[in-house]
Parts: C-alpha cells; structure tokens; sequence
C-alpha cells in the first residue's frame, strides 16, 4: 500500500514545536514577527499570505502585510524594504512574487537585510547555503528536506532527482540535499524538462521531486516502482466534469500513486510545509538577536 | 580518434587573448592588478602562489604578494584585505589557501570585495552565479567549461553531465554552470561514496571526476563515446622518473581512452586551465571596474 505523506500533519507537529520557541521567546518580551511585502492585488498572492497570517496566528506570532500599489516605482519599494529592515519589530521580512514586470525582482531581493532574508532569496544568502555554511534556507526547499525526514525517507545516501531548476526550488533543493551534512548527503540529480531523456532519468529516482510547475507531468511510466514522489506543483485546472477549477500538482496523483512508495498529494502536501519553515525562519531570526 | 583535451595549447591560446586585452586596457589607462595574500610559509602554497605571480606579470598584470606571518591575527588579516579592498591599482585580490587554524577562512573569504573576488569564493558571488547572474566563477570550474568550449562542446541541452565531488571548489560551482536553464544539462553530482556509483558514471556523456584517488575510474564505469575530465592530482611510485615517483588523476588514462571520445590527461589537463582563468577573471574585473567593453 502505498503511503499519502500528510503535509498538513506535519506542518502541525513543526508548529507545536515553533509555538513552544515562540513562548519562550515572550518571555523574554520579544514577539516573532513577520514582514509581507505585496505588490498589486493578485489574489493568489493574497490567499497565499493569508494562509501564512492564519499560521502565524495559531501559534502566537505577529504577521503584518505592506501592500503596496501595482504602479510602485523601484525606489519607493526598496525604500519601503529599507524601512523594514531598520524597524526592530520585525525579524523576517518577505518578499511576494511575481513582481509586476516593471520592477527588477533580483535586485529587490538583495535589498532584503541579509539577517532578515528569512525566505533565504538575497545572493548572499543562496551562496552560503550552496558553500553548507548558516544562513536561512528558502522555505519551499526547506520544507521538502524536512518532509522527506519527518516521514522517515531521509536523502542520505539515496538518489534524488529534480525535475525543474528554478531558483526558488530546484537549484536551492540540489543546493540543500547534496551538502555533506545529515539530512542531507544525497547524490542529486537536476534535469533539463524539455527532453525525451526525461523519463529514463526520473525511472532512476528513489527520491523524485516534481517542481516544474505543468500538471500531470509526471505520469507512472516515469517513477521507479516504490520511490518516493515529492510534488512542489500547483496547477489551477479545470474540472471537465463540474467545470469548476481545482487545484493540482505537476504528478498525475491517481496513477502515480499505484507505483509509489510514498507521495505526497496536492493540496495538502507540501504546501503546509513551506508555510511552517517560513515561520521557522522566523523564529530563528528572533533567536538569533536574542541570545 | 580520441581527442586529447590539451590544457597546456588551450591555455597558451587564452593567454595570448590576455595580452591583447590587457594591451587595449593600457591604451585606456589602466594596468590590470593582482593581489594575492600569503599567510605563513607553507611550502606548496608558496610555490603556488609564486607561479600565479609570475603567469601575471608574464602577460602585462600588475602583480603584489603580500607575505604576513604564520601568527598573523584574523583583525591584522582582515586589516590588510581591507586595505587591498580599497587600493585603486589592485582590481582582483585572493587568499593563498589553506589558512592557518586559527583563522577563520570563511570570515577572511567574505571580507574581499565581491567586486575583487577574483577567486569566486565569497557568497555574494557564489549566490549569483548560482543564480544564473553575472558573477566571478571559481578557476577550476570555469577552466572545465573553457576546455570544453574550446574544443567545440558548446551543445549540452539534454545531455548528462556526472560530476565526482561535491566540494565548494569544484562539483558545487561546475554543477552552478551546467544547471543554468540556457546550458540545459541534466547535472548529476556525486559523491565518492555514492552508493553504485558506476550506474551513474556509465550514463554520463561527460564525467567529471576529482577525487585524489589514482584510477578511481576504469573504462568499466564509462559509456563509449564519454567525454572524460579528469580533475584528480595523485602522486604514484615510478622508478623511472627522476623523482622517483609521477602525478597520476583520478581516471585511468590508458583504459577509459580507448572508449572515450574525448579526454583530458594529467598532468598537462585541467591543471594548466587554473592559473589562467584567475588571470582572466583579474582582466574581467578591471574591465567592470573601468566600465570597458571587452
């Protein structure tokens, strides 16, 4: 039988361990707090943040969103970063992507405070997680590690293949599972999505993470018989039967599920996760300037 | 026909390219400079850095070592890269490594300018070209690539790229190049200790192996047709050398050559490669700096 990995079960144990850190922390009088930066009114963006609000809440921590205007010039939104860099309130600050096209992402990443950059996307802070040296993980890649331990399939030793090389997953996970470190010391894998090599590749997986953001890319034929499948996807697709839209990862679920080990679905899967290391993050942040 | 990859002709190639360009600096003003900083009086690493100095002056770069003691402090340190941080004429600056224990090297590393760091080890630059952003890249990786791209592997769209190392010098930075979306290869990396490792080395189109290990790989654990790097410097006992004893890489040359299609051998490889892409990265960064087009 294969295993539906919990996401949301998960987030939970990770959540009663961050609330714990939280109140120790009241003690103390410092409240974890967060920063949102949100630019124009995309409602996933806005349903995302309210999902991470929501999180925040349950276990004591403070969440505060700036949305700022569709037509914010460059300067005002580094500006407006800047401020939240000097205000103390905050230790974590993130940035909501996408930006509207007229403003340079990169660059108002790095003007994220390095000590702040909880979502780990300023330069600085992705060449130190590659060097294996401390710094905050990005929260999507984060979670996955954390998945795979909590549900008892460490990388170690195992082989890991991604699928998509985005920034804010695929690059940062290889990053992440190939460093010499426990929970980590995977042999990893990135690959190109566009060939038909694909599939001789993913049958390889132990560990297959679909990040490429296509919905049912990944079909049975592609996964070895008992790996674990990790899906980062979220594709908004229309029901045939219903006409409504629902909501899917980049993994064909159904079939897939029938030669997995373990998988994780979508919604409900990873997602969860990302939220709670985003909090994680956080809290370390506040750790960090109050020890 | 194997081809073999000479380090040594393409790097002799580079370096006459140097001189045109550093010509053409000059013409503007500039003298490209190159700092390096020694600490203590290691053997090999003073060697080492000597050659660095010499290739420099070799083609027109202004060189400067700068020899601080074995008990030089961190603060003391850190002083003197400030220094170099702020000094006009220097445009690339490096540390000679390793460093001394009680030195911490990563401190030491992330006090170089990012705008100086012509070694490509400080964060800001290893994040960035991770990233896929304009960035100074570490000699060896970028040496691999130049081979490569010189003898005409340009096209690596699809293909598997398997890299033996895992380490901030060489597999971390090689795999930053090849993951890139526009290069396009699918980037195994590898341990040593890679369980099974030849099911891996046997699909790569190109392997890349730096281990220190004497004939790590066999023409067993290679496909035909493989285009083979060898980034290995080991020393084995042979009565007929002078000293008695020959630098061998990690690839066992004779054997993996007959089924490779290319091949680079050691010495005489990757090794030649290194030197002259800091010296190029040294050119790069007083181009930046001066805003010249090259």
């Amino acid at each position: 039988m294969v295993e539906i990995i919990d996401g949301r079960k998960i987030a939970a144990a990770i959540r009663e361990e961050l609330k714990q850190r939280t109140d120790k922390l009241k003690e103390k009088g410092v409240i974890p707090a967060l920063a949102a930066v949100l630019v124009g009114e995309d409602p996933a963006s806005l349903s995302y943040l309210r999902s991470i609000a929501r999180g925040c809440e349950k276990i004591g921590m403070l969440m505060e969103t700036a949305e700022l205007p569709e037509n914010i010039t460059q300067e005002a939104l580094e500006r407006k970063i800047e401020g939240l860099n000097k205000n103390p309130k905050f230790h974590g600050i993130i940035l909501q992507l996408p930006l509207p096209k007229h403003l340079d992402t990169l660059k108002a990443e790095s003007a994220i405070s390095p000590d702040k950059d909880i979502d780990g996307t300023n330069p600085v802070n992705i060449g130190k997680l590659l060097l294996g040296e401390e710094t905050f993980l990005p929260s999507t890649p984060y979670g996955v590690q954390e998945l795979l331990v909590r549900s008892g399939h460490s990388p170690e030793g195992k082989h890991v293949v991604i699928c998509g090389r985005s920034n804010i997953v695929g690059k940062p996970l290889m990053g992440i599972l190939v460093q010499k470190q426990k929970k980590a010391n995977a042999t990893v894998t990135v690959c190109h999505t566009g060939t038909k090599a694909l599939p001789s590749i993913t049958r390889q997986a132990d560990i297959l993470v679909a990040a490429m953001g296509k919905a049912k890319a990944i079909t049975a034929d592609m996964v070895k018989e008992g790996a674990i499948v990790i899906d980062v996807g979220v594709n908004q697709i229309e029901d045939p039967a219903t006409g409504k839209f629902k909501l899917v990862g980049d993994v064909d679920f159904e079939a897939v599920k029938e030669k997995a080990g373990a998988i994780t679905p979508v919604p409900g899967g990873t997602g969860p996760v990302t939220t709670a290391m985003l909090m994680a993050n956080t809290i370390k942040a506040a750790e960090r300037r109050n020890t | 026909m194997t081809k073999i990859l000479d380090g040594r002709k393409i790097s002799a190639e580079i370096r006459d390219e140097l001189k045109q360009k550093i010509r053409s600096l000059k013409e503007k003003g500039t003298i490209p400079g190159l700092a390096g900083i020694l600490v203590g009086e290691d053997e090999s690493s003073s060697t080492y850095i000597r050659l660095k100095e010499k290739a420099g002056e070799e083609i027109g770069i202004y060189s400067e070592i700068v020899k601080l003691p074995e008990n030089t402090t961190q603060e003391h340190l850190l002083k003197e890269i400030d220094r170099l941080n702020l000094d006009a004429k220097i445009h690339g600056i490096f540390i000679q490594l390793p460093l001394p224990k009680h030195i911490i090297e990563s401190k030491a590393l992330t006090s170089i300018s990012p705008d100086k760091d012509v070694d490509g080890f400080h964060p800001m630059n290893v994040g960035k070209a991770w990233l896929g952003q304009e960035a100074f890249l570490p000699a060896t990786p970028s040496g691999i690539y130049e081979i490569l791209i010189r003898y005409g592997y340009n096209n690596f769209k699809g293909k598997n790229v398997v890299i033996v190392n895992v380490d901030n010098l060489v597999g971390k930075p090689l795999a930053s190049i090849f993951a890139q979306e526009d290069v396009g290869a699918n980037v195994t990396l590898c341990h040593p200790s890679t369980p099974s490792l030849s099911d891996y080395t046997r699909r790569a189109d190109i392997l890349v192996v730096s281990v220190n290990k004497p004939k790590f790989i066999n023409a067993d654990m290679v496909k035909e047709g493989v285009i083979a790097i060898d980034f290995g410097a080991s020393y084995i006992e042979d009565p007929t050398y002078k000293m008695k004893r020959r630098l061998v890489g990690d690839i066992d040359f004779e054997g993996v050559k007959e089924k490779a299609e290319a091949i680079t051998p050691v010495p005489g490889g990757v090794g030649p490669m290194t030197i002259t892409m800091l010296l190029c990265n040294t050119i790069k960064a007083a181009e930046i700096m001066h805003h010249i087009q090259s």
